[in-house]
């Protein structure tokens, strides 16, 4: 292990450390702010670290880990949405618990997992990632422990999770079994020139069963509504963001350096999953009436969409596939962030604000939050001007560019559906708030970090959606090193 | 000087934007400030251009002012800019000089309306529009300009939006317009594709250039603007709107329907007159269009019982004046009647609006009567404008009207026949216009109101400026050569032209007899059913509504009527239908079992590797 090496795995030290630093900290005296403050040191020290490593990219740090530049986007991604959900945080979990504190050693945990994924290489560390990842979430997911809800979630997606693994790690160990390596580039070398039995591609689909189940993606996808409702606001802002950009992150990054790509029946796999994914989840949100499951359904046809750019790498390289799939991950976790956001500033006071009754004249009785939940949602159906925009228009010139007609449809009528029940919650909040129980909201001022955070998220989706050039052109630099 | 030339549309539009922006927060005293001043100062900086134009010509004739360019795609550049030669520095003086006049009027006329912003806003929005489209140098500015005046027209003839009639109008005449603005579009797409340009003065260069007299394209294009010209200026057959236009408030008809907007179609013509040159068929009929409405109206007219009726129809004979100038080739002539004819027109609309307004709103002409007496201001002021109308020697309208008829009769072998209808016309404006003065202004008093002339300051001083004109406006005739080409000088004998003068007279002398003395008894002619039946087509504007309604819009409803269950919603309504179906066929799948939900893990993994298995 060089310094070189040491250096470069400093943003994902950096997390860990802050992990055991917070962790100390509560066990010497318990306080609240002190605990957030240094959570936020912590992520933004490891943010800071990163042009240094960037410096030393690209590099293997010992086998498991290759940091290059396309892991460090990743990294950077995990560590900025850790910031924001932290800020989301704050407020949401100020009144609620006698023991809040180890929340923040969770989240802290959970980036780590995050980091691990985006830069691994390798099948052990691509599974210690994944569970550090998941066993964060168990906990962060049912940490009102006395509530019913949160606690089910909790156990449902514990013992679902424990299922996908198990397909994971024999996915994994049918692949050893016959290759004899754990390292996505040997696998890759090796695949080039020799011909493997079935049992790999079987092993392959396994581990997209696995993978799957964490995406959300349809045939695998039961478990998202119940776990997103029942997690805490942030928690499922959490959930829905940095699992799925780390995962994704590193499901691409199998794909292009073992040589996946050259597995025509797993394109067939992708498409069937992507095809189920946006229909079924963009139908299931259609009459939705609470608007915790209305996203989770939302999520499951995102990741559906990204899945199309990820098939399209096949036809158009895998340059053009790494661009278009950090893109859209980029603009899903923005947009979502911006809506889960808004239910977790919302919630604050007490019951979280989960039925679309509950936004009922939101735009009359606040119409700043109303404004961002607003511009969040049409950034996730893909209205012009705000990120979602650019991002759909990716999967679309990506799907026409590659002549799969059938993914391009299939994203135009999910995307059609899809409007419908953004629709529906903006019209909501549109409506006069007369004769909603104005108990349903509690009429609590509004956070005031919370707000903030909020204000620089749909900053940030209006200008990466009226002037992304130079945000497309840093991707398409950063492309290029994925290999 | 002429740099300035942008201002002249500028003010009024900054008086539009900040009437409307302040959305009636305004006092009520700076409102008309605002609108009647912004249009005011145009008025003034046009009349300083127009004077420094005059005095220094430029050398081309005209003057060109690029603002900037609206968009480029693919060598279609359309700049905005602005054309200033002596045609529409003329149309530039009309509308900002007698609109400023009706604006000033406004101020007292719509005192205490509780939209009193709201009109001067839409006012100020039409001089802008109709200044852009006299002055445009191109055909999308002239478009944009003829689609806004079309706009504020549809607004102010709805101005009292709360009775549903005069909704009602305001839509018919935005319909009715629309179907010749239908007609405009396509002739200029027409203009632009087969000539490649939309710069107005070089497509009439390239036409002269590229196609010969007589020829489709020419004759196309030539009958396609001659459309948009009879719905903007109310001519057969797109003329039935105008009537009902009336239902806006005074000052509006005085402006739009009677001096400016009216008058586009006039001024379109003369704009491209060169391509009616090259379509002798489509002049023709101009001309032709010009005499049948200037008959059919003057006879209306002679019939209507709204005072603002009987104006409104002799606007529309009057424009067909202009359009039988313009199809006889006398350009000059055409112009030289618009300015006469916006200047009288708007005096007896204003004048008019002064009775009504001394009465209470009060239009039927039956219910007046006497009022000459106590109305002075409007009595002599609207006498002074019915002089002009009608023609009498020494008006302005005489020298104007003389000239277009003397040119129709020169005009060819069908001349006498216009010339013929011409005179006829003349003698039905004297019938109607005296028989309006005998039953407002003399006779017994039939008011139900007591009446008072209540007229401001702001609405006095129009009326005598307007009177002003209205009579030696006949001196203004300005020199058109450069632009327009001269017509025909053509010898005509001292009868036509005694007779062409005398038209009027006989036409009075008849009203007096049938009105003053009494000699001839308009009661015994309406016992016969015959002479009643006369009576009620006439008045009902030769039946061109009851025909409309039942060669169009009865079918049309009909049409609607039977797709009223709307055979194209079916497809998107089976949208919505499979959806929703799908949804609720989904939606047991998520049952909260968590053994469920790791079956399906399991069953979806055995589906999915079996795809991987077997493509």
């Amino acid at each position: 292990m060089t310094a070189d090496a040491l250096i470069a795995l400093l943003p994902i030290m950096v997390v860990a450390g802050a992990a055991i630093v917070v962790m100390l900290a509560i066990a010497v005296r318990r306080n609240y702010r002190l605990t957030v403050i240094l959570t936020l040191l912590g992520l933004v020290t490891a943010l800071a670290t990163l042009p240094l490593a960037a410096e030393r990219a690209p590099l293997a740090a010992t086998e498991l880990m290759r940091i290059d530049r396309y892991a460090l986007f990743f990294i950077g991604l995990v560590l900025a949405t850790g910031v924001a959900v932290t800020l989301l945080c704050y407020d949401y979990f100020a009144k609620r618990e006698e023991q809040k504190e180890e929340i923040y050693i969770l989240l802290l945990t959970t980036l780590l997992g995050g980091a691990v994924l985006a830069a691994s290489s390798h099948f052990a560390s691509f599974f210690l990632g994944l569970e550090t990842l998941s066993v964060s979430l168990f906990a962060m997911i049912a940490y009102p422990i006395k509530e019913r809800l949160p606690l089910e979630a909790g156990i449902k997606y514990m013992t679902l999770s424990g299922a996908a693994s198990a397909f994971l790690l024999f996915g994994m160990a049918l692949i050893y079994a016959e290759v004899g390596v754990l390292s996505f580039a040997e696998l890759g070398r090796l695949s080039a020139t020799a011909d493997f039995q079935p049992s790999v591609l079987i092993g392959i689909v396994m581990i997209i069963v696995g993978l799957g189940f964490k995406l959300s993606l349809v045939p695998f996808h039961l478990w998202t509504p119940d776990v997103y409702q029942g997690a805490p606001a942030p928690v499922t802002a959490l959930l829905s963001t940095v699992s799925k950009s780390a995962i994704f992150a590193l499901l691409l990054r199998y794909f292009v350096v073992s040589g996946s790509y050259s597995y025509e029946s797993l394109s067939a796999v992708l498409t069937f999953i992507a095809v189920a994914s946006i229909l079924v989840g963009n139908l299931l949100a259609l009459l939705q009436d609470n608007v915790k499951r209305i996203l989770a359904y939302s999520s499951i046809a995102h990741l559906g969409y990204v899945v199309v750019a990820l098939i399209t790498g096949r036809v158009l390289g895998s340059a053009f596939a790494v661009e278009a799939v950090a893109f859209y991950l980029v603009a899903y976790v923005v947009s979502t962030l911006g809506a889960f956001g808004v239910v977790a500033v919302l919630s604050v006071g007490g019951d979280e604000a989960e039925t679309l009754a509950a936004y009922q004249g939101l735009f009359w009785r606040n119409p700043g939050l109303a404004s961002i939940f607003t511009a969040s949602l049409l950034s996730l159906a893909g209205i012009p001007l705000t990120v979602g925009f650019v991002g759909k228009f990716y999967v679309f010139s990506s799907g026409v560019n590659a002549d799969l007609w059938l993914l391009v449809w299939t994203v135009v009528i999910g995307s059609g559906v899809g409007l419908y029940y953004y629709l529906r919650i903006v019209l909501a909040m549109m409506k006069s708030a007369d004769g909603v129980a104005t108990a349903a909201v509690p009429a609590a001022p509004a956070p005031l970090v919370g707000c903030l955070t909020l204000t620089v998220l749909v900053a940030l989706l209006l200008w990466l959606g009226v002037y992304p050039g130079a945000f497309m052109e840093m991707l398409q630099s950063l492309s290029k090193t994925l290999s | 000087m002429l740099d300035a030339l942008w201002l002249v549309p500028t003010l009024p539009l900054a008086g539009f934007l900040l009437l409307s922006l302040t959305a009636g927060k305004l006092p009520e005293r700076a409102v008309p400030w605002i609108g009647a001043g912004s249009v005011g100062t145009a008025a003034l900086l046009a009349a300083i251009i127009g004077i420094a134009f005059w005095n220094q010509p430029p050398e081309s004739q005209f003057f060109r002012q690029t603002l900037w360019i609206w968009m480029q795609v693919d060598g279609f550049q359309p700049p905005v800019a602005l054309y200033l030669d002596a045609l529409s520095l003329i149309m530039a003086f009309v509308v900002t000089g007698v609109g400023f006049l009706i604006h000033m009027y406004s101020a007292g006329y719509m005192a205490g309306d509780p939209g009193y912003s709201r009109f001067f806003a839409y006012m100020n929005l039409f001089v802008f529009a109709m200044l852009v489209l006299v002055l445009a140098d191109n055909l999308v500015l002239l478009y944009l300009g003829w689609e806004g005046v079309g706009l504020c027209s549809y607004l102010l003839i709805g101005f009292w939006y709360e009775k549903p009639e005069n909704g009602f109008a305001a839509r018919k005449a935005f319909v009715v317009t629309r179907v010749g603005d239908t007609a405009m579009a396509i002739g200029l797409f027409l203009l632009f594709t087969q000539l490649g340009t939309l710069d107005i003065q070089s497509a009439m260069q390239r036409a002269a250039a590229q196609w010969s007299a007589g020829s489709p394209l020419a004759t196309a294009a030539a009958f396609l603007l001659l459309g948009g010209a009879v719905g903007k200026s109310a001519q057969l057959p797109l003329q039935t709107w105008l009537p009902d236009a009336m239902a806006g408030p005074t000052p509006v008809s005085a402006l739009i329907h009677a001096a400016t907007m009216v008058t586009a179609g006039v001024y379109l013509i003369a704009r491209t007159h060169v391509l009616f040159g090259l379509a002798p068929e489509a002049q023709w009929l101009v001309a032709v269009v010009g005499a049948i409405t200037l008959l059919m109206s003057g006879l209306t007219a002679l019939t209507q019982t709204d005072i603002k009726r009987v104006l409104a129809y002799s606007t529309i004979s009057q424009i067909g004046y202009m359009f039988l100038a313009l199809g006889v080739g006398a350009w000059s002539a055409a112009i030289f009647h618009l300015m006469t004819h916006a200047f009288f027109k708007a005096l007896l609309f204003l004048a008019a609006g002064a009775v009504i307004l001394s009465l209470h709103h009060e239009q039927n002409i039956f219910n007046m009567g006497g009022l000459w007496r106590r109305l002075p201001i409007a009595f002599w002021t609207f006498l002074i404008g019915a002089a002009a109308l009608v023609a009498l020697p020494l008006t302005s309208g005489y020298y104007s009207k003389h000239d277009i008829l003397l040119a129709a009769y020169g005009a060819g072998p069908s001349g006498s026949w216009l010339w013929a209808a011409g005179v006829v016309g003349a003698f039905l404006t004297a019938v109607y216009t005296s028989r309006l003065i005998l039953i407002v202004f003399f006779g017994p008093a039939r008011a139900h109101h007591a009446v008072e002339e209540k007229l401001s300051l702001s609405m006095t001083v129009p009326l005598i400026v307007l009177a002003v004109l209205a009579v030696i406006g006949g001196l203004l005739e300005m020199p058109l050569q450069p632009v327009l080409p001269v017509s025909r000088e053509h010898e005509s004998g001292l009868l036509i032209g005694l007779i062409t003068s005398l038209a009027p007279f006989a036409g009075i002398v008849v009203a007096i007899l049938f009105y003053g003395t009494k000699r001839f008894s308009l009661e015994a002619m309406l016992r016969n059913s015959a002479g009643f039946s006369l009576y009620r087509f006439l008045l009902n504007g030769f039946c061109m509504d009851w025909l409309y309604d039942k060669v169009l819009v009865q079918p049309y409803l009909r049409l609607a009527a039977s797709n009223k269950q709307d055979v194209v919603d079916k497809p998107y309504q089976a949208i919505v239908w499979i959806s929703r179906s799908v949804h609720r066929l989904l939606t047991p799948t998520q049952s909260g079992k968590l053994r469920w939900y790791a079956a399906s893990i399991a069953f979806g993994a055995a589906v999915v590797i079996a795809i991987g298995m077997f493509t």
